[in-house]
């Protein structure tokens, strides 16, 4: 079975919001909500500029999993975290756990009380059968039903944004580093996680920058 | 001599639950610390590895976002992480287990102290111990407490509890009514625990007599009667502990929670959240002690906040000078049996 991954390519990703309006235009998501945003670090110094786009990242721990006192949430069999709108109260605790800024809520009625949570599903619905008017009417297209990928990805104009099995989208993008010698590279492998040493000389040697 | 210690002993333990309600805001601090220390010895940093970006990234460093969701303006936020542990560990596990451990501790002192009941006969004669203002007071602030405790409990541990009783689909029903009511309750707690504070924090300024209670444990094990004013000592700390401390800052933290978009940001809602929570679990286990003492646990104390009378036996036993000074106090009252009474005043 495939685990599904984004990944964002900083070295590509031009800022252009295509992705945002993308998933937003697809699923017909609520007014104020945005499944997915692009942030960009050190805007406008050059050289060091860097753009990224971020939804719900699918974690395997996912803390919006943990905390949630209804138990909403459930895995895909493609590592997709998706949930039960229907059974949502509305609490926000997912919304305070998440690294990533996902969960989201339509305000609802008196006291900015909080409306069902929506989140990125990685275009792929919810507990609803499969496309369904009531999983479209809730969660926006099931494209992983349908044997497509998330359109925000699909449709980012410079191929920054990669989604799909982790091994694919890896396969792409150490493609990539190795190509333009080496940028990216801090995003992934040995020395982001452990820092220098023998592994660097090793990288070294084998013609990488 | 030993008796001095045993009251600084106390003292102490008396501090350290005091001091607990406070922890959750040190600890989080002392992460940020953390966190800003091991980053400003970045010129340790090897080259290639390049946990200095990350870790800049965490901190919302140069970051922008063109369209900015309403929920987020940062890359990534490393307090929810801290958020979740605190929540689904300490607070779930700990707080459990303590909850637990008093009520088994209250059903425990049930069975070997028994219920305290009068040593003399009643009399049939009958002191105002709460007018009809005092207890609107207390049973507002009691019926709202046990509405949000009971619903406030249910957002905590009915996931490991009621969903394996109810299953998924009534319980996701039951929280959401859980919620509302928490939410909408919550206020009228608040407001209430401020008029109560106010309506009594008189009486409740600790008294020379005080003491002699705490050095005696209120006699809660040796079955004696200590004497004091109106309240005595164990009323006070439940008074202020209790009611004003975790009543005020659980009431405040949730009023923060409560009416989001007025400024907080997601941390601000994270810590309050946990002060909210710790402070509840401590405020519940406190009144459980109150709650059986109240009901069960002694014989004619309910009648004062019931009716608004005591016994003058009950009266003289656990509130010997108070009973002096209100038996003077009070005009004399018609022997009648405090059913009548509570019957009569209303």
């Amino acid at each position: 079975m495939a685990r599904m991954k984004f990944l964002c390519d900083a070295e590509r990703c031009i800022e252009c919001n295509g992705c945002v309006t993308a998933c937003k235009n697809e699923h017909e998501v609520p007014w104020g909500i945005q499944r997915r945003r692009v942030v960009t670090i050190n805007d406008g110094v050059v050289g060091k500029e860097k753009s990224l786009s971020v939804a719900c990242m699918h974690c395997t721990d996912a803390p919006c999993m943990a905390v949630c006192p209804v138990d909403v949430f459930y895995r895909t069999e493609d590592g997709v975290v998706l949930h039960d709108k229907d059974a949502c109260i509305g609490c926000g605790y997912c919304f305070y756990a998440c690294p990533f800024g996902a969960p989201q809520f339509p305000q609802e009625g008196a006291f900015g009380q909080r409306g069902k949570m929506d989140k990125c599903t990685f275009c792929a619905g919810g507990p609803e059968a499969d496309g369904s008017d009531a999983e479209l009417e809730k969660y926006g297209r099931n494209r992983l039903a349908e044997g497509k990928l998330p359109l925000c990805a699909e449709m980012c104009s410079t191929k920054a944004l990669l989604a799909g099995d982790a091994q694919t989208v890896s396969d792409i993008f150490r493609e990539r580093v190795v190509r333009r010698g080496g940028a990216g590279a801090e995003a992934i492998g040995w020395n982001t996680a452990y820092g220098s040493g023998e592994q660097k000389r090793e990288q070294t040697r084998g013609g990488d920058k | 001599m030993s008796s001095r210690i045993i009251t600084w002993l106390r003292a102490a333990l008396l501090a350290c639950v005091v001091g607990l309600a406070g922890a959750p805001a040190w600890a989080a601090g002392s992460a940020e610390a953390a966190v800003a220390a091991t980053a400003a010895d970045g010129g340790l940093i090897q080259p290639g590895n390049n946990a200095e970006a990350f870790r800049s990234a965490r901190r919302g460093e140069h970051q922008s976002i063109t369209f900015a969701a309403p929920a987020d303006r940062m890359l990534i936020q490393s307090e929810g992480q801290t958020w979740r542990m605190w929540r689904n560990g300490p607070i779930t596990q700990w707080g459990g287990w303590l909850l637990a451990a008093v009520f088994v501790a209250l059903v425990l002192f049930r069975l070997i102290r028994g219920r305290i009941d009068l040593e003399g006969a009643p009399t049939g004669r009958l002191i105002e111990r709460f007018n009809r203002v005092e207890r609107t007071a207390h049973w507002t602030l009691a019926v709202t407490f046990v509405v949000l405790a009971l619903s406030g409990l249910t957002l905590l541990f009915g996931k490991h509890v009621i969903i394996p009783l109810i299953g998924y689909d009534a319980f996701s029903w039951f929280a959401r009514l859980a919620k509302n009511l928490h939410n909408l309750t919550g206020p009228l707690f608040f407001a209430s625990t401020v008029v109560f504070v106010l309506m009594f924090a008189r009486d409740n300024v600790w008294q020379a007599i005080d003491a002699l209670w705490i050095r005696k444990a209120g006699g809660l094990l040796t079955g004696e009667h200590v004497p004091s004013w109106r309240f005595n000592f164990g009323e006070k700390t439940w008074f202020w502990i209790g009611v004003v401390i975790l009543g005020l800052l659980v009431g405040a933290t949730g009023l923060i929670l409560d009416f989001p978009g007025n400024g907080q940001t997601r941390q601000d809602m994270q810590l309050a959240h946990l002060i909210h929570a710790g402070g509840a679990i401590l405020f519940i286990a406190l009144s459980l002690g109150h709650i059986y003492i109240g009901t069960v646990g002694m014989e004619g104390a309910m009648d004062g906040m019931k009716s608004g009378y005591v016994d003058e036996t009950w009266a003289r036993e656990h509130h010997e000078y108070w009973y002096r000074q209100a038996k003077d106090a009070t005009p004399a009252r018609p022997a009648a049996p405090p059913r009548a009474a509570a019957s009569a005043t209303r």
